[in-house]
Formats: C-alpha cells, sequence, structure tokens
C-alpha cells in the first residue's frame, strides 16, 4: 500500500545573510493513512521545518514529497496554496486566531475560499464546534476562551474543510495538564475514528506517548530517542 | 464579496482606528469638494454668463460699478449706431466693491425695457406687473431669494436702499440668480447718484461679427465727451472685472491637490499600520490556503472602504454646506454663486474611493510579499 505521506531524500537549506543553515539533510520518511506520528527533537533540530514542508508552506530544495498520491514538492506556489486550503488543517502551538472574530468566524475562514453556501458552511462549522465540544461558544471571542478552548477552536477550524492531513506544532505547548490531555484525546479520535493523518511535534513526551508513533530528530536527521522509541518505518500499531 | 466582508468587519471591529481615519479622509475630502464647487460654479458663472452678441459700455479707466458713471442720455445715441439691435442702461449698486462673501447687487434698470431687453428672466412667484406697478418693486433673483428667504411682499434693506419684493425670479444666466432688478429712476435717487447717471450700458448687436466695429464707433462717439466710454464684449468685460476672482479661484486648485495628496498619505499610512499589525493574521489566513491576491484584495477593499466613507461624510458634508449657506463671492460688481451641483458630489466620492484604492496599492503589495515562513515565526 502506498503511504499517505511519503518523503523522499529532502533536503532543505536556508540562507541566512552570508552562511547557509541546512536544517534538514537526505531525510526520507513515510506515513501511513490515519496515523498519528509526533515528531520529537531539540530546539533547531528542524521539526518546524519539516513540518512545514509537510503542509506546504515551504518548499524543499532538493529531494520529494509525495501526500495522497500527489508530489507537492513540485507545485508553484500558488499551487501550493490551493491545495493547502483543500488538504491540510494546520495546528499552532499559540492557536494563532484572529482576534477580532468570533469563535463562529474564526471556524468560518476555512469555507470562505470554496463555493458552500451559507447555509451549508453553518451546518459544517457547528459541526466542527460541536466535534471539539465548543458548540455553545460559538459566539465567543478567542479572548473570551481559555487556551484549551482556544487550541480546540483552532481544531476545528483545521479540520472544518474535511483535510485529510492534520498538522500541529507543539499543540499542547501552551496548556496545562488538563486542558492538553484533552487535546491529545481529540487528535488521537481524529486519527482513530476519522482516518485523518497526523503528524504533531511536541515537546513533551506525554504528548508524544498519546501518538501511534514517535520519531526523534536531531540535526535534521532521524536518530535512536534517548527514551528508547524506535525510529521504524512502519507504523507500531 | 466574502473577502470584502472580512475586510468590513476588520474595520467595524477596530471601530476607533478606523473612525479616526475616516474623519481625516472626510475633512481632505470636504476641502476638496469645497475647491471643486468654487471651481465649478466659477466655470458656469464665466462660460455661461455672457452672450455672445452683447456689448458692455464702461466708463472709461473705471473698474468699480461706484466709480463708472455714465450720462443715461447715452441711450439714444448708442441706439442709433448702425448695427445695434437694443441697448438698456443699468445703474449697478453693490454693498461692497471688493472681495467679499456676501455681495448684492441691485440694478437698476428701466423697468418696462427690461422684459424686451432680457426675454429669458423667468418670473417664477409674483408678477412682472406688480414690478411694473410698484416704484420700489423689486424682480429678486432665486439665488438671492434664497439666501435672504425673501419671498413677494417682503421687504429689505441694503446698501441703504428699501425695496419690496414684487416677484422672484429664475434665469439661464448665473448673474441674474445673485441680483435683485429695480426702477432705474428709484434707485439713482435712493443711492444718491443722481437721475440721469448710470453705471453702463448693456448693448445688442445684430450679429457677432459686430461686435468689434460698433465697440469702436460707440468709444469713438464719446471720445471727446466729458465722460468718455471703454465698450468691451461682455465675455471680456466678466473675464477682465473677474480677473481677481478668477486667480484667487484658480489658486485654490492648489489646496484641493493638497488634499487629495493629504488623503492619499492619510489612508497609505492607516492601512500600512494596519497591515504591519497584522503581519502573523496574514501568515495564518495563507497557511489556511489564502492566495496572495486574496490577501491583497482584502487590504484594498479596506482602503477603498475607508476612502468610501470618509468620500461620502466629506463630500456630501461640503455639498449640503453650501446648499444651505448659500455664499455669494462677489469682485467689482460681478457676482458669483458658489452653488454644489451633482457632478461636483459625484466626482468627489468617485475621487474619494479611487483615492482609497490607490493608497492602499503599495501597503497590499507589502501585505503579501514577505515570505510565508518568516511572517509565521513574526
Ligand atoms: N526562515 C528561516 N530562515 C533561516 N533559518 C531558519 C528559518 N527557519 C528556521 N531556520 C533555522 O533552521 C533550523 C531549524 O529550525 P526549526 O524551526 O525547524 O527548529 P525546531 O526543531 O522547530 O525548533 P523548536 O523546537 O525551537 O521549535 C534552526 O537553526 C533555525 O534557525
Ligand atoms: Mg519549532
Amino acid at each position: 500500500m502506498t503511504p499517505f505521506i511519503s518523503i523522499q531524500s529532502v533536503t532543505k537549506i536556508f540562507q541566512k545573510g552570508q552562511s547557509l543553515i541546512k536544517p534538514l539533510e537526505d531525510l526520507s520518511l513515510d506515513v501511513p493513512q490515519g496515523e498519528f506520528l509526533s515528531l520529537m527533537g531539540p530546539s533547531g533540530s528542524g521539526k518546524t521545518t519539516l513540518l512545514n514542508l509537510i503542509a506546504g508552506i515551504d518548499r524543499p530544495n532538493s529531494g520529494k514529497i509525495i501526500i495522497d498520491k500527489r508530489e507537492v514538492s513540485g507545485l508553484s506556489r500558488a499551487e501550493l496554496t490551493r491545495w493547502r486550503a483543500r488538504h491540510v488543517g494546520y495546528i499552532f502551538q499559540l492557536y494563532h486566531l484572529v482576534p477580532i472574530l468570533s469563535a463562529y468566524e474564526n471556524v468560518e475562514l476555512p469555507l470562505l475560499l470554496g463555493k458552500l453556501g451559507k447555509a451549508e458552511r453553518q451546518e459544517r462549522i457547528l459541526a466542527a464546534l460541536d466535534l471539539v465540544g465548543l458548540a455553545d461558544r460559538a459566539d465567543h471571542r478567542p479572548a473570551e476562551l481559555s487556551g484549551g478552548q482556544e487550541q480546540r477552536v483552532a481544531i476545528a477550524r483545521a479540520i472544518v474543510h474535511d483535510p485529510g492531513l492534520l498538522v500541529a506544532d507543539e499543540p499542547t505547548g501552551d496548556l496545562d495538564r488538563e486542558s492538553a490531555d484533552g487535546i491529545l484525546k481529540l487528535l488521537g479520535s481524529l486519527a482513530d475514528d476519522h482516518g485523518k493523518t497526523i503528524v504533531m511535534v511536541t515537546h513533551d513526551p506525554r504528548a508524544a506517548a498519546a501518538a501511534h508513533r514517535s520519531l526523534h530528530l536531531e540535526k535534521g536527521r532521524f536518530v535512536e530517542s534517548p527514551t528508547g522509541h524506535s525510529v521504524s518505518a512502519s507504523p507500531s500499531r | 464579496m466574502k473577502l470584502a466582508l472580512l475586510a468590513l468587519k476588520n474595520l467595524v471591529r477596530h471601530r476607533l482606528r478606523s473612525l479616526l481615519t475616516t474623519l481625516g479622509v472626510s475633512a481632505g475630502m470636504f476641502l476638496y469638494a469645497s475647491v471643486q464647487t468654487m471651481q465649478h460654479s466659477l466655470a458656469v458663472a464665466t462660460e455661461a454668463g455672457a452672450a455672445d452678441t452683447t456689448l458692455v459700455v464702461y466708463r472709461e479707466n473705471r473698474f468699480c460699478p461706484a466709480t463708472s458713471r455714465l450720462p443715461e442720455h447715452y441711450l439714444s445715441v448708442i441706439e442709433g449706431i448702425p448695427g445695434v439691435r437694443q441697448a438698456i442702461p443699468i445703474q449697478i449698486a453693490v454693498n461692497n466693491c471688493g472681495a467679499s462673501l456676501d455681495v448684492i447687487t441691485f440694478r437698476g434698470v428701466p423697468p418696462e425695457t427690461l422684459r424686451a431687453y432680457n426675454p429669458e428672466i423667468n418670473v417664477v412667484e409674483g408678477t412682472y406687473e406688480d414690478f411694473l406697478n410698484q416704484s420700489d418693486g423689486a424682480l429678486v433673483g432665486q439665488h438671492f431669494a434664497r439666501r435672504r428667504g425673501l419671498s413677494p411682499g417682503d421687504t429689505f434693506e441694503a446698501v441703504g436702499v428699501n425695496v419690496t419684493v414684487a416677484g422672484i425670479i429664475a434665469s439661464d444666466s448665473p448673474q441674474d440668480e445673485n441680483v435683485a432688478y429695480v426702477h432705474l429712476p428709484f434707485l439713482q435717487q435712493a443711492s444718491r447718484v443722481g437721475l440721469g447717471v448710470v453705471t453702463q450700458f448693456n448693448v445688442k448687436v445684430e450679429r457677432a461679427e459686430l461686435l468689434q466695429p460698433v465697440a469702436e464707433k460707440i468709444d469713438e462717439t464719446f471720445a471727446a465727451d466729458q465722460q468718455p466710454t471703454h465698450t468691451r464684449p461682455e465675455k471680456a468685460f466678466f473675464a477682465e472685472t473677474a480677473k481677481q476672482m478668477i486667480e484667487l479661484i484658480s489658486f485654490t486648485r492648489w489646496l484641493g491637490l493638497g488634499a487629495v495628496a493629504a488623503v492619499l498619505g492619510l489612508v497609505a499610512n492607516a492601512v500600512l499600520l494596519i497591515v504591519r499589525g497584522r503581519v502573523r493574521e496574514t501568515a495564518i489566513l495563507q497557511t489556511l490556503g489564502y492566495s496572495r491576491w486574496a490577501i491583497g484584495w482584502m487590504v484594498v477593499i479596506e482602503g477603498g472602504l475607508l476612502g468610501l466613507v470618509g468620500g461620502i461624510i466629506g463630500v456630501l458634508g461640503a455639498t449640503a454646506f453650501f446648499h444651505f449657506k448659500s455664499f455669494t463671492l462677489g469682485n467689482e460688481g460681478l457676482t458669483l454663486a458658489l452653488s454644489p451641483s451633482l457632478p461636483v458630489t459625484l466626482s468627489g466620492l468617485a475621487v474619494a474611493v479611487t483615492l482609497g484604492l490607490v493608497a492602499s496599492l503599495y501597503p497590499a503589495w507589502k501585505a503579501t510579499s514577505r515570505p510565508l515562513v518568516q511572517s509565521l515565526n513574526a
């Protein structure tokens, strides 16, 4: 079976003034559909960079990235933007809700790019908010929500257009333990019950443990993790 | 459309910021629309105000109605000159010979001659007969009547002259809208210039080609007299007497230009600040799949909306201002009513929106040109 995400010998180079930074070098990785994968590693190891490549926010300097049978590394910037709008949900550490918009309006943002009518949008938005357990907070502004609730709204925003791929950059990094557990449970069920493929970057071993599989990145390469997690290419479930 | 709504939300929910910008825009657009109103009023007055076959006979080397004095009996001589179709003696009294915002002009004319000489005068209230029968009767221009709140039967005083309104007149000639026509002998006595003295003669010639020869003939005829004349086509007369006014108003063009520049700078600055404060938000939208075009559009629409709302307030404000205040600018007996007009209002609104759109082009480009990955880290 072809993997949902296939990363083949990807190298990413940043230019900073005179010097070149190579956060990722000759990296390969396969992720099957429906897997909840966590990426760990020290700061600066290239986790966010890898996540951005998978999410189509950035493009590699060499190598191939194939997602759901489409070679996204070959797409132009504009094509990538359109592709993201339909296939990717991005969850940030700091939620990044638009502060002037209500929870409902924040979740509506990805749908405004499509052709859905108002009634259909409403149905989807309420379903997404319901799934994250915040149907009763639709009219609240981000400032009126707790961190955990904000992150739930952000997850609703990431799934409302029904993308196959979810990427999350330290989604629990700013949350207390209880809220974090709720978010992790939610992500787990999105993979298990809704078939989403999830790639999550985290510093928290507890979060990593909630995933199906955990990989350890160091200096742009996968390594045997200090905590003994395997670097197997096949899913551990 | 959905993007426009999002842009609108952005403005509405940053109420104070949008309000302040709008206020500035409306102040600029008020100024701009005022200047345009002046320019437009002047264009109307000078283009439509002078008939092509009319000569104005004035006292030589005099430029103000108060100092131009000619004997009324010149009339019969002028009427006898070949090529002259009609002539009317006019005594003009103004309350202020220099530049002023509230000029009142009396034109003393032989009441029977007025209708024959000036058939385009249309009495809209009161009657011409009342004017003929009342020695202190006045036919008052519409604009003047509105300014003073006059209707038939009212009496009013200006320049030391008391008159009774016999009728309100409308005319294609903007000059007629600002004056009060009164009986010539009445004005001559009331203003103490004395019977038999007039300010000028208006002379209609048979054909436009005759303007020059007839004018020369008139001046020649009176050259040796006590009171020599200077005769010009009405257009030239207007252009010369209104010269200072025209120069003054032409100068306001720069004020209008300044207002435009100010609005442009204001909106550009406001939108640039908006965009700067939204770098992260913009990056989030891009991550969600919003294209650079969509982001840019939203910024431009925001600028356009700021321009539109500011324009509506400023331009309509100026329109209302000139409508209710009814300013009349005058210089050397020539009057210019500053009246609002639809073309000026509409073009003002269009200019406001255009300025808003243009001003936000650079901020829009700024907003979309930053690399996404970099903005996300901002
Ligand atoms: N836009 C960029 N331009 C230049 N260098 C960059 C850029 N983005 C990341 N880098 C560099 O690439 C390396 C990897 O960065 P990355 O953000 O992927 O690390 P990370 O593993 O996510 O770290 P953290 O755990 O702190 O988030 C770092 O050295 C970083 O400075
Ligand atoms: Mg990171």
